[in-house]
């Protein structure tokens, strides 16, 4: 048993890791694609969102990139969702206790695994640690965890009974929608579970966590390694799920929304425009006049 | 309604009726009684499937047998497939994957959607609709998810005829304004999905409007303009141009027409020409004013800047644009640039970017900055008070939420009519007019009810707001309306309401207000007649 949960860990962060990299790759490397861009008021001031290159009279000259201030800003909207405060505040505050659930227990697992390097070099985590990185990393470990579980699991059921009860949401919700909401509920209570009832100061975790890294595998407690197995199921589950909006949104924003690279004469995006330009089209409407190339009437 | 009724046999999805549509402000509200809308004869319905909302924009003919509706079925289902290959949708495939893929249907687009808003909150028209009829047909006929996989992600429709004819109205009802698509904290753009639907039903089956694709991208590229002007027409057109501005201007302007290296290559929408002469002919005056080196092209294609290509059909849209790019090219101009035209602007500066390449990069603007350039630089004398009156300016969302040209129009604006006033919301925040994607040309059969009543209400009510401490007709007031689709919508929508009668509100350009600011000229440049 306590080879399959540490097996079935490394599998499952393997897992994850290996379809979102296939996935982010899949995306980035589709073709370039005409222009499509926006020019967003999401937020009023934020001066890099409407900076156009169309309102000077020489375009090329104005072209600017904003990459710092955009992260920030997608960075920002991450993690106050204001959008959904501002258009739909009940919906919002589920929502955001959900996602901050799961920024918290991504956050918690990262924490166990600086607890587990940490007590590698025989420095305890306690709230009496020598060291004073032990008492940060359990203070960090046990309120990230903690906090994940709760508002985690008031996400999941806010969210559960709003796409019920909210006609606009449940006249588009699918039964997938409804077990995502139960699974990852049953996800935060497990964790909820495993800290009132048999770790109250975590320690399962970041003993498991070490020997995961010191391949000196422990004895978990079955009510944490009901929650292990959960997790770990969770991590194999996402990649099927639109979780991966986490990481996409960014590239919609950049790769869409705010992408205005002109096409400059012998630029690299000239090259590869000409290429697909050069394709013959296949559409079979009358006026198509299939095998031609984009250009040619 | 859930989206997967879109299949299921019904007389009617849904029955708009005058009652639901949101409220007017004065003087249409309490004591108005809405127009009825015009029903569609017997022939009509026999012979279109009008099942959707009881209102036609392209007009499928219904098929004779079974056979033919499986063959249109069959047909949209390997246009489906194109459109989600890289070979044959590299235009927008990333855009598009993202906006399939990444949706939550949390729904906080929905407000945004002028036409949702403005029916009373029909289903069909929810901005996430159409979206999630599509995905569903590509989880079932295209992915071919098994049985268990199609009940968890609720993929539970019908594709026949009932379900295709529908969805090809259904992707005529969002004007691709993309208000939606700007709310969306994913990325997620439900109106891509939409001109995405068009595309299939044009690049595939070959079916679209008649006014975007025979009478438009067809005729353009046949005989030169959708209009239907010939090069010929076009030279009748300029001398009567000529004679109008020697009467307003009291000396005879010569409009420039195939001027070889000339700086810039103006290009109006050729609508202008015979619908608002006015506005082409302010350019003139304005231009010349400025001593600005321009020209016309009348050269086929070269003299009209519409792309209707850029709602529904991407290899029409690539065609218009090299066109225009070789007229340029041929006269040596050093740049391209575009009159008051959203559409056009949008097509030909931003979206041809990536469609033109080589000697047929030709730079292009908009016309805006540089009329910026030359009413805030003192070249032309303006006299302020020429244009005392209540102004609103009207955001082309191709221009402003598309471009985002936002603040040459309105540093003009604050400069040459003293009565400048916002709408609310405006800027990039603005609502369509109602007319966007090639409505505001559409007139088949009872479409122009329902552009009037539904889809550009939101406008007309933000116009009426805006303009309430002012509202009897006694006042004269102004929309600034500087796109040519958008002038057409407003005049419709204002036909349809008698809004100039009862309220005194007229529309037009942003050049006719600059030139009747000018003091060079012999009488008011802006005739306040309505037409």
């Amino acid at each position: 048993m306590d080879i399959f949960l540490a097996v079935f860990t490394y599998f499952a962060y393997i897992f994850i890791i290996v379809m979102y990299t296939v996935k982010a790759v899949k995306y980035i490397r589709m073709p370039t694609h005409l222009r499509w861009e926006l020019y967003s008021a999401t937020g009023k001031g934020e001066h890099f969102q409407n900076a156009s290159c169309f309102e000077g009279t020489d375009r090329k000259d104005v072209h600017r990139k904003y990459t710092l201030q955009r992260l920030l800003f997608l960075l920002k909207e991450y993690f106050t969702l204001s959008e959904y405060y501002k258009r739909h505040t009940s919906y919002w505050l589920f929502l955001y206790l959900w996602h901050i659930g799961f920024i918290l227990i991504i956050t918690f697992h990262i924490f166990c695994f600086f607890g587990a390097v940490t007590m590698l070099f025989d420095i305890t985590i306690s709230s009496a640690s020598s060291n004073v990185s032990g008492i940060v990393l359990y203070f960090a470990i046990f309120f990230t965890g903690v906090i994940s579980f709760i508002t985690g699991a008031l996400g999941s059921t806010g969210l559960l009974v709003k796409r019920v009860v909210d006609k606009d949401l449940s006249l588009y919700a699918s039964p997938l929608n409804y077990f995502s909401y139960a699974f990852t509920l049953a996800v935060f209570l497990s964790g909820l579970y495993a800290w009132f009832f048999v770790d109250p100061m975590l320690s399962e975790y970041r003993a498991f966590w070490k020997g995961l890294i010191t391949l000196n595998y422990i004895h978990v407690k079955p009510g944490a390694a009901v929650h292990i197995v959960l997790f770990n199921l969770f991590l194999i589950y996402l990649p099927f799920t639109r979780s991966m909006h986490y990481i996409t949104r960014f590239f919609a924003f950049f790769l869409i929304r705010w992408d205005d690279e002109p096409n400059l004469r012998g630029s690299e995006l000239e090259k590869k425009l000409q290429e697909l330009l050069d394709q013959k089209i296949t559409w079979s409407a009358p006026h198509i006049k299939s095998g031609r190339t984009w250009r040619e009437q | 309604m859930k989206p997967e009724d879109i299949g299921k046999q019904s007389k009617r999805m849904v029955r708009i009726s005058p009652e639901d549509l949101i409220p007017l402000p004065y003087p249409y509200d309490t004591a108005y009684d809405e127009p009825p809308f015009k029903e569609l004869t017997k022939e009509q319905t026999e012979k279109y499937d009008s099942s959707l909302d009881g209102f036609l924009a392209i007009g499928i003919p219904k098929p004779a047998t079974k056979e033919e509706e499986d063959a249109l079925v069959e047909k949209f289902l390997s246009g489906l497939e194109k459109l989600l290959t890289k070979e044959n949708n590299w235009t927008f495939l990333q855009p598009l994957f993202h906006s399939l893929e990444y949706c939550v249907k949390c729904q906080i687009c929905n407000d945004s959607c002028p036409a949702y808003i403005a029916s009373g909150k029909k289903e069909i028209y929810r901005p996430t609709y159409r979206p999630e009829v599509l995905r569903k047909i590509i989880e079932k006929y295209i992915k071919k998810k098994g049985r268990f996989s199609s009940f968890m992600t609720g993929s539970n429709i019908e594709l026949n005829w009932t379900l295709l004819s529908r969805l090809a109205e259904l992707a005529y009802r969002c004007t691709l304004c993309r208000k939606c698509a700007q709310v969306c904290p994913l990325g997620v753009d439900n109106g891509l999905i939409s001109r995405e639907i068009r595309k299939i039903f044009s690049q595939e089956l070959g079916i679209a409007p008649k006014e975007l694709h025979e009478l438009g991208t067809i005729q353009q590229l046949k005989t030169g303009s959708s209009t239907g002007i010939t090069p010929k027409a076009l030279s009748n057109i300029i001398s009567f141009m000529e004679d109008e501005i020697e009467e307003i201007a009291g000396k005879r302007i010569k409009i420039p027409v195939d001027k070889k290296g000339a700086e810039i290559l103006l290009l109006h929408n050729a609508g202008e020409f015979i619908a608002w002469p006015e506005n082409t002919e302010a350019f003139a005056v304005i231009f010349d004013a400025a001593g600005i080196d321009w020209t016309l092209s009348s050269e086929i294609v070269g003299y009209d800047a519409v792309n209707y290509g850029v709602w529904y059909d991407d290899i029409q849209l690539a065609r218009i644009a090299t066109r225009h790019a070789e007229v340029a090219k041929k006269l040596k101009v050093k740049k391209i640039n575009v009159g008051e035209c959203g559409h056009a602007h949008k097509a030909m500066i931003v979206i041809a970017d990536r469609v033109l390449t080589g000697n047929l990069n030709v730079p292009r603007e908009s016309a805006l900055p540089l009329l910026e350039e030359i009413v805030c630089s003192g070249r032309i004398r303006l006299d302020p008070s020429r244009n005392d009156f209540p102004v609103t300016l009207h955001d082309p969302c191709n221009m402003v939420r598309l471009m985002g040209i936002v603040e040459p129009q309105r540093n003009i604006l604050r400069k040459i009519c003293p009565q400048f006033r916002e709408m609310d919301p405006h800027g990039v925040e603005n609502y369509c007019c109602g007319g966007g994607s090639g409505f505001a040309i559409m007139q088949s059969m009872n479409f122009p009810d329902w552009r009037s009543a539904v889809s550009g209400r939101m406008k007309l009510k933000q116009i009426l707001e805006v303009f309430q401490d002012v509202i009897s007709p006694d006042n004269k007031k102004y929309v600034c309306a500087p796109c040519s689709n958008c002038k057409g919508q407003i005049r419709e929508l204002f036909n349809y309401y008698d809004v100039n009668q009862k309220c005194g509100i007229f529309y037009g350009g942003l050049v006719e207000l600059i030139a009747n600011a000018m003091t060079d000229l012999k009488r008011p440049f802006i005739e306040w007649e309505w037409h």
